[in-house]
């Protein structure tokens, strides 16, 4: 009310009137800005899976992929999402995979180019090299899909807890593979951080995704 | 507003600052306490946790009843493995701390939490006859302890070795050398402590106690109680 006098005339009778606003109003959002930075600090982000807090690397492998070998620590750096599964599993490693694809599609398109899924063969008998790539590619076009030798297999999915074996099937899908069917997350130094469990939706994984790669 | 409301006569900015000083103190006020209070928090520790050390490996191992037993059907339960081998003589003290934890497990209060006990033998030469025999000496309840071998010999080292961080070697004339290691294992499949040194606590005192633990998470880490756990792990409160 008394504000348009005094910025058309300033007058030497009040010079400090504006500085005292500035005395109260940047403290204050100093203050509230420092509130904000240790609140959201302190307020931990809800993990859709467990989540390791020691840091301990991942164990890193050599598997083959129709465009080369692919080494887990090529994608320092990145966040890898490691996938167990095989390319005739009727069910769960389509679904996860699609929600994968759809969590990278949420992020912003810088954050995207810093995931990458690796999806690793447990029915190497079945899946080349080639048909996986096929495979993977059909989710997202940066997909990874890798295989080896059953003994290679068989190692990296024991290190990283993934039990599977041959199971029955029908004919017409041949033999079913039971597998452990968490999505594990690598962080970008390489340390094994978050274990996903089977049936987080997309939204929850790229929100983990998200909060990893800040 | 602050004019109207003030009263009159003097300049407004002195009474304005006032007004600012008083929001000032009480913004102040308030984030002393809440750093406080985190401090306090990280201080006196009023939630301990167990870490989340890393992931369990993945197994299919055959038990003393020559059945299959993976880690899948162990999700959902909390475990406490061992290592050891039928013909071991220096493994007493192994099993008589398992033995002790499964006395203990019968009376401690763990509020329903699911506990087993596996013991997994590091000697390939180990079959299902020899383990049952281990099992019967020692006196294992086997509806709580399991005596079982690793299926396919070739991943026993990737198992043993690689996942449960134990050390073990098996010499040219079969000859094995074994350390000590018990390792805990949640529900989820994520070791949460690996006892491999002697404390002044025995480790079977210390395991019971960190199932308790273990327990009281699970119990009381729903809702909003959830995120104190979490700020717990986060600020590393864990039980000694």
């Amino acid at each position: 009310m008394t504000e348009s006098p005094i910025s058309e005339e300033p007058a030497p009778s009040r010079p400090r009137f504006p500085w005292q606003y500035a005395l109260v109003a940047v403290p204050l959002v100093i203050a509230g800005l420092v509130f904000w930075w240790g609140y959201n600090r302190a307020q931990p982000h809800q993990f859709s899976g467990a989540v390791i807090q020691s840091p301990t690397a991942a164990p890193d492998f050599t598997l083959s992929s129709d465009t080369g070998p692919v080494s887990l620590s090529d994608y320092r750096g990145k966040l890898v999402a490691l996938y167990f599964g095989y390319t005739f599993c009727p069910d769960i490693c389509p679904t996860t995979l699609q929600d994968v694809a759809d969590a990278i599609e949420i992020l912003d398109d810088g954050d995207a180019t810093d995931v990458q899924l690796i999806f690793v063969t447990v029915d190497p008998a079945r899946d080349t090299a080639e048909r996986l790539g096929e495979y993977v590619r059909h989710f997202d076009e940066s997909f990874l899909g890798v295989t080896g030798t059953e003994e290679e297999i068989g190692s990296v999915a024991t290190l990283y807890g993934i039990y599977y074996r041959a199971g029955e099937g029908s004919e017409a899908t041949g033999y079913l593979m039971e597998h452990t069917a968490t999505l594990l997350v690598i962080d970008r130094e390489g340390n094994l951080k978050e274990v996903i469990p089977f049936g987080v939706d997309s939204d929850g994984i790229a929100a983990d995704l998200e909060y990893m790669l800040r | 507003m602050a004019i109207t409301i003030d009263s009159p006569g003097t300049n407004q900015g002195p009474r304005l600052s006032r007004r600012g000083r008083r929001w000032l103190t009480a913004v102040s006020v308030f984030t002393a306490l809440a750093i406080a209070s985190v401090f306090a928090f990280v201080t006196f520790q009023p939630i301990q946790v167990l870490p989340r050390v890393r992931l369990a490996p993945g197994f299919s191992l055959i038990d003393s009843e020559n059945r299959t037993l993976t880690s899948e059907d162990l999700r959902g339960r909390f475990v406490l493995y061992a290592f050891s081998y039928s013909s071991c003589e220096s493994c007493s003290s192994i099993d008589e701390t398992m033995l002790e934890i499964q006395e203990g497990l019968a009376t401690a209060d763990l509020r329903g939490l699911p506990v087993r006990l596996v013991t997994i033998s590091v000697d390939p030469d180990d079959t299902p006859e020899t383990l049952a025999a281990y099992a019967a000496a020692t006196g294992a309840d086997s509806s709580v302890w399991t005596f079982a071998a690793v299926e396919d010999d070739r991943f026993l080292a990737d198992v043993v070795a690689g996942g449960f961080n134990t050390y073990y070697a098996v010499d040219g004339d079969g000859a094995i050398t074994l350390d000590r290691s018990f390792v805990l294992v949640d529900n989820a499949g994520i070791i949460r402590n690996e006892y491999k040194y002697q404390t002044q606590t025995s480790d079977a005192e210390r395991i019971l106690r960190h199932l308790g633990v273990l327990a009281a998470e699970v119990e009381n880490s729903k809702g909003a109680a959830s995120l104190a756990y979490e700020a717990a792990h986060l600020f590393l409160c864990y039980a000694p």
